[in-house]
């Protein structure tokens, strides 16, 4: 029974929506503070060859995740200095992440005798759980089967859930997001709350990033996240800036990317690029349909001062 | 505290700063791009120089140059205009996509004996009406919903790109040519191809060039370049003067959807003279966001930007052969769009080290003024 076409497939889904989650999770950190960050399709650019490269280096998926979540960061941290700093236009500066991430990563991919590209992937990813566990009907493979980075994305969404609800630092970022100004008054330092919630946006795509090549992919393609990140981006207003909810958003999004393997278990015929397409036909629907329900979208309500930069001088 | 620094709004920036700002900004990209080059190790200056050989230095570099920049100036202006209404179609790629397809359609299925104006017009139209309706498909949503056009634009860029690759890859297609070996378009017919006129460069420039020009006037000139303007700045005091802000979201949509459309026809017939989705997908769409933002969204300033990353890009493949990879040239434009996009703020503000408290009274040549609207 674990080799059947249902079990299989929901496993892939698991699998495949790891990235995204972890992608979405920073995103939402990010959102909460105030600061909107389109770049994340190039943070996770960033993030795959910076893991990809330390991987290989150390073949350690540890290493490897970490060294991506640098990466991330790093570009996240442009972002900040742009948007918190600089206060240019989040829109306009997100998008040059995007560039800057993409050009950056495939030059880095390519450079070098032998590049990334040619590399084979030198890290081991194990399943997590003993094999007694993964054998179980059913619950085997879709529970017990993953790695241990498909289980961490699960405590991050716990983690990130107690964070800003529970903690003082948490309120204080979500205060930070709603009125910068009376945090501001209440002695919450914004700027720092927002570079801080910008860089862990940065760490979670970079993760994503740097997962998604060792363990999904397998090897170096320039340019192989393929949209991942603006799903991750689109999952973020979907899931109303709310951490469980991106968990179920992503596993939604990691099922429409297996679906091509499912069907071709099943030996359903339908042409590989109309399942490319799925994604981002449903994020495309999905996205309008949040935003036409006027009673959805106050309870899922953005944080009142997302992507409006605060200057002191000018309140 | 010894020194302070201290940032004043500028009420409006002098010629010197809005020009003078981003051409530092630009240096200041490709001495960081000369920067990662001699840390990945290779010699920046002689990077340079090859670039500047192969795209400027002299005639038949300059018209590969300019051949390049004639899609990036369409896809340019397209995203330019919707700026000016602060609206942003980030679906350049997408709609440069459909129209590449609707024009290859209509110059294989009308007879070879039709004759090329008439050809090539209904070519133009046809993928401007097609990259229009994939502009809308986010335009309705944003004008009636409210849904964000950044991420539904951005949806459909990949939505077409599948599509194409279905029409060449993944089907045998009307567009698909059933003799080749390789998955390819058919060749168009002499008729429906854009007419040469040096080397590669080809009759599309003049259509991008006019269209610049036309754009420019229709901004600066005609009432509904007005509103969108004003739109732009402020879309509350324009709802109260009447204006119609949900109609201007459709129609600025449709004109830049049109605008990335037509670079899609000028590549098809100018360039490729077939639909062929390796040559057509090479980021035309989304570079024309850089340049219309260094632009400063000003359609005229579109034509010497887009020529001066067309340069860039042109130098790319000669990069090769001097061992780098073709990779930095996205690398550099991403740096031009960051330095550019971080010396907005210097163009907008004043800023000033101040070393003691005394200098708290600044100079009174320039009041503190209140931001201009939309300088944030």
């Amino acid at each position: 029974m674990n080799d059947s076409l249902l079990v299989l497939s929901i496993a892939s889904a698991v699998v495949a929506s790891t990235p995204i989650l972890f992608a979405a999770l920073g995103e939402i950190i990010a959102n909460r503070s105030g600061v909107m960050n389109l770049g994340v399709e190039g943070m996770m650019l960033v993030g795959a060859v910076v893991g990809f490269w330390a991987g290989n280096e150390t073949g350690s998926l540890t290493l490897a995740l970490l060294a991506g979540g640098f990466g991330g960061a790093g570009l996240a941290l442009i972002h900040a200095l742009l948007a918190v700093t600089l206060r240019v236009d989040q829109t306009v500066s997100g998008l040059s992440l995007v560039i800057v991430g993409g050009g950056f990563s495939s030059f880095i991919g390519t450079s070098g005798e032998p590049s990334l590209l040619s590399a084979p992937n030198a890290v081991d990813v194990v399943p997590f759980f003993p094999e007694a566990l993964r054998d179980l009907p059913a619950v085997g493979p879709i529970l017990f089967g993953h790695d241990v980075v498909v289980y961490l994305g699960v405590v991050a969404v716990i983690a990130a859930t107690w964070i800003l609800n529970r903690t003082p630092s948490g309120l204080s970022l979500r205060a930070v997001g709603e009125d910068p100004a009376a945090a501001d008054a209440a002695g919450i330092p914004v700027v720092r709350m927002r570079y801080l919630a910008t860089a862990i946006g940065g760490i979670g795509a970079g993760i994503g990033g740097a997962y998604l090549t060792i363990a999904i992919v397998g090897t170096w393609q320039n340019g192989l996240t393929a949209g991942i990140g603006w799903i991750a981006v689109a999952l973020v207003i979907l899931a109303g800036w709310r951490p469980w909810l991106a968990l179920i958003g992503a596993l939604a999004f990691g099922g429409l990317n297996g679906l091509g393997f499912t069907l071709q278990l099943a030996q359903v015929d339908v042409p590989s690029d109309f399942l490319k397409m799925m994604p981002f036909i449903a994020a495309y629907l999905v996205v309008i349909a949040v935003s036409g329900n006027p009673a959805r979208a106050r309870r899922l309500a953005a944080p009142a001062a997302l992507a409006q930069p605060y200057a002191r001088e000018a309140r | 505290m010894t020194s302070l620094i201290r940032v004043e709004p500028r009420g409006h920036a002098g010629s010197w700063v809005r020009f003078g700002v981003p051409a530092l900004a630009l240096l200041f990209a490709l001495a960081l791009g000369g920067g990662i080059l001699a840390i990945a190790g290779n010699n920046p200056f002689e990077a340079y120089r090859t670039m500047f050989d192969a795209s400027l230095n002299g005639w038949s570099a300059m018209s590969r140059t300019l051949a390049l920049a004639t899609p990036l100036i369409l896809t340019g202006l397209a995203a330019a205009v919707a700026f000016q209404m602060r609206v942003y179609n980030i679906g350049g790629e997408g709609q440069l996509y459909l129209g590449a397809i609707a024009a290859s359609w209509v110059g294989l299925y009308l007879p070879e004996t039709t004759p090329m104006v008439l050809m090539l017009g209904a070519m133009l139209i046809a993928g401007a009406l097609a990259g229009a309706f994939w502009a809308l498909l986010a335009a309705i949503p944003k004008a009636y919903f409210n849904a964000d056009e950044i991420i539904t634009t951005l949806m459909l860029n990949f939505v077409a790109l599948s599509l194409m690759n279905y029409l060449i890859f993944g089907s045998q297609s009307f567009w698909r040519d059933p003799r080749r070996p390789v998955p390819g378009g058919k060749r168009l017919p002499e008729n429906a191809i854009l007419p040469s006129l040096s080397g590669r460069l080809h009759f599309g420039i003049i259509i991008a060039v006019v269209a610049a020009v036309v754009l420019w006037w229709i901004l600066r000139r005609t009432s509904w370049g007005f509103q969108i303007r004003t739109i732009g700045d402020s879309p509350r005091a324009a709802s109260y003067a009447g204006m119609s802000v949900k109609l201007k979201t459709l129609g600025v949509l449709a004109v830049s959807g049109a605008l990335a459309a037509i670079a899609g026809v000028s590549e098809v017939s100018g360039v490729s003279k077939g639909l062929e989705p390796r040559a057509i997908a090479t980021e035309i769409g989304f570079t024309g966001i850089i340049i219309a933002v260094v632009a400063r969204s000003n359609p005229l300033g579109v034509v010497p930007v887009a020529v001066f990353l067309a340069a860039i890009a042109t130098a790319g493949s000669r990069l090769q052969s001097i061992g780098i990879a073709v990779e930095v040239v996205f690398l550099l434009q991403g740096l031009i769009f960051l330095t550019v996009t971080a010396g907005e703020f210097f163009v907008s503000n004043r800023v000033r080290f101040e070393r003691t408290a005394e200098a708290e009274q600044p100079g009174d040549s320039s009041p503190t003024t209140e931001l201009p609207a939309g300088a944030t």
